[in-house]
């Protein structure tokens, strides 16, 4: 896996997770080669470079990326909070640059955490004045303002100031005031950074319930794979500024996936018998079973577990487990178990961001014939 | 793309949801946005009790200061002087409340991290500042005019107050304040630490309101100056707006219309400058 990187084509795009674009669905995001240097000559900065996305309605999309990648330069690019040199951005259909007022009327950001909100002001006066400067009266949206609390478990500290309030339900009520009028699109930065683990479940709930529930499409940055894994139905990995995957979770973890089973393996009976004849006490594996191993397959530590013994073996297909069973059969073991080890998001993302993995290159190892 | 262009119009709009029926949306109105900017100036006053009578109180001690100290050092000529001292005053401390308010807005919501959420408003944060400049302006007249009461008070001067004519006057007179408050807020939006510019703006609007307007005409060209002079007129010599010349008066309206419209031009061409360069959040 070293080709440079390469993006996941439209197709794709098109293919992933619940509730992307289809052919006869506006996506609630389409992002065209949005790009953005910083500074000029040697010391210019690609942060986001050639970026294309299309976001259907009631998708949650996770950004993911080393800090530097241009998460946040590529979220504030499609708000114009950061003004891109190239591209288009349309939210809901509206022009974010050429027609910023109707394109910010559709969108809800929560890009400071906890600090989003007035500290000194309650948590309904905060909601109240955020739905106000976003275009909704607030008597009109009263409910929905219920609502919100309720699900977040802020109904009881509606009228304390935020500023009396713990860090996790500060950046809960963050969220709320992104929310507080009725948004196509919400794009949240690091929601669950430094949250209790009850006030991250609250979060994670509320943003699922959102997309399922109301529709709304979702794009949020974290560096929580947990969370990202949870509740993105799609994500996007960025590095250097370039979008190096763009895929459903599942199908990224999927291309990644190697063939790599964990054995645990026993000596036979008859072997046993005849090591104790010879002294007792031996290695199950023996040395030239070890050797034979490594030479035929990629082999990793061997971990002796009293009579048994554990290893993982990555296979260059499905069909050569078959052909392991046989030398291990003939190396007199008995195969007690063998499970399949699965990449997780964590391992996928580690592969594309450190500078050597691309999906293209996972792809044509063998992972998608999946 | 026209990569500048800010939001406009003022009242958003009921539109259709992607893919979803329609999404219900849009019903406030610049009376809304101007409502919730004047409930959260007047919450935060509250919520900030200390910082407020505090304020307050330095306004009344420290014309305390000028005119009884005055009297000691300077005798009869300061009590000559006492009206146009007064309503020096009265206007100082109103310009420099218009004045921070815009300014130090910038640098207060930049620190508080809600900034970019103003921005990011259906009105335009053009429309977001000014509403939040009419309410400043508002308390700037309701912290001067308790001002005024309390010179009036202690001093036992009597001064013409047509009311109309004054709160015209002020407001033309403070435009310019307003203005600067645009460029160096501006200023902030690329340069952040800019707090030092606002204290030593206190001593320019002091010099700006008394210099001397008589025979030297390129100063009433400077921002206030015009304004300071025919409001000293009007409440000395109870002169209404239509009493005074015309001439004069459209130099005070000239004058305000173009510090508001530079000042307000600059705030806009550094607002993009900032968001060129990936400035709008930092603080």
């Amino acid at each position: 896996m070293t080709t440079a990187p390469e993006r996941v084509s439209g197709e794709r795009e098109a293919a992933a997770g619940g509730g992307d674009v289809s052919a006869d669905t506006d996506p609630a995001l389409s992002v065209r080669g949005l790009s953005k240097t910083f500074g000029d000559g040697d010391e210019a900065v690609r942060a986001v470079d050639d970026v294309s996305l299309d976001v259907g309605p009631g998708t949650v999309v996770g950004v993911l990326g080393p800090n530097g990648a241009g998460k946040t330069t590529l979220i504030k690019s499609i708000l114009g909070l950061v003004v891109a040199d190239e591209g288009d951005v349309r939210v809901a259909g509206a022009d974010m640059y050429d027609d910023q007022r109707s394109a910010y009327a559709r969108v809800g950001a929560m890009l400071e955490g906890a600090r989003n909100v007035y500290w000194r002001l309650t948590v309904r006066e905060n909601l109240e004045y955020f739905a106000a400067i976003g275009g909704e009266s607030p008597p009109a949206v009263r409910d929905r303002h219920d609502a919100l609390l309720d699900q977040l478990s802020l109904t009881e500290k509606a009228d304390t100031p935020v500023n009396d309030l713990s860090r996790g339900q500060k950046q809960k009520v963050s969220l709320a005031c992104a929310l507080a009028r009725n948004v196509d699109v919400a794009f949240l930065d690091e929601p669950t950074l430094g949250l209790d683990v009850e006030s991250s479940v609250d979060l994670r709930r509320e943003i699922r319930r959102l997309a399922d529930q109301e529709r709304m499409t979702i794009v949020l940055s974290s560096h929580d794979m947990d969370v990202v894994q949870e509740v993105c139905d799609r994500v996007v990995i960025m590095r250097d500024g370039e979008v190096v995957a763009d895929d459903a979770v599942s199908d990224l973890v999927d291309v990644f996936r190697m063939f790599a089973y964990r054995v645990v393996v026993q000596r036979s009976d008859d072997a046993t018998g005849a090591a104790e004849t010879a002294g007792g006490g031996a290695d199950p594996i023996d040395d030239d079973a070890r050797e034979r191993l490594r030479e035929t397959y990629e082999v990793g530590a061997f971990e002796r577990r009293g009579d048994r013994v554990a290893f993982e073996v990555t296979l260059g297909d499905p069909e050569g487990l078959y052909d392991l069973m046989d030398a291990l059969r003939a190396a007199d073991l008995v195969v007690q178990t063998v499970e399949s080890v699965d990449p997780d998001l964590e391992e996928v993302f580690l592969e594309l961001t450190n500078g050597e993995g691309s999906v293209a290159a996972a792809r044509a190892d063998g992972g998608d014939s999946q | 793309m026209s990569a500048d262009a800010a939001p406009t119009g003022d009242q958003p709009r009921r539109e259709a949801a992607v893919g979803g029926g329609e999404r219900e949306r849009g019903t406030g109105t610049l009376r809304t946005l101007l409502w919730a900017q004047t409930k959260k100036r007047l919450l935060l006053m509250y919520r900030y009790p200390l910082n407020t009578l505090t304020g307050l109180a330095m306004t009344f001690v420290f014309f305390g200061v000028i005119v009884f100290g005055g009297r000691a050092v300077a005798g009869q000529a300061l009590t000559d002087s006492l009206g146009g001292i007064i309503v020096g005053y009265f206007l100082w401390s109103t310009a420099i409340g218009a004045f921070s308010g815009v300014a130090r807005s910038v640098t207060q919501e930049s620190e508080w991290g809600t900034l970019e959420q103003l921005y990011m408003s259906p009105f335009g944060y053009g429309r977001v500042m000014i509403a939040g400049i009419v309410v400043g302006l508002l308390e700037s007249f309701a912290w001067g005019g308790v001002t005024l009461a309390f010179m009036l008070t202690i001093t036992g001067k009597a001064l013409h107050l047509p009311v109309a004519t004054v709160a015209v006057l002020t407001v033309l007179a403070v435009a310019p304040a307003v203005g600067l408050g645009f460029f160096f807020g501006g200023l902030a939006l690329v340069y952040k630490r800019v707090e030092n510019v606002f204290n030593i703006m206190q001593f320019v609007l002091v010099g700006l309101i008394a210099a001397p307007t008589a025979g030297v005409f390129w100063v009433r060209l400077l921002p206030i100056t015009q304004g300071s002079y025919l409001l000293t007129r009007s409440m000395q010599q109870g002169l209404r707006l239509w009493e005074l010349p015309v001439g004069e008066v459209g130099l005070l309206v000239g004058t305000a219309v173009a510090y508001f419209g530079l000042g307000y031009a600059v705030f806009q061409w550094m607002g993009a400058r900032a968001r060129r360069q990936g400035l709008m959040g930092h603080y």
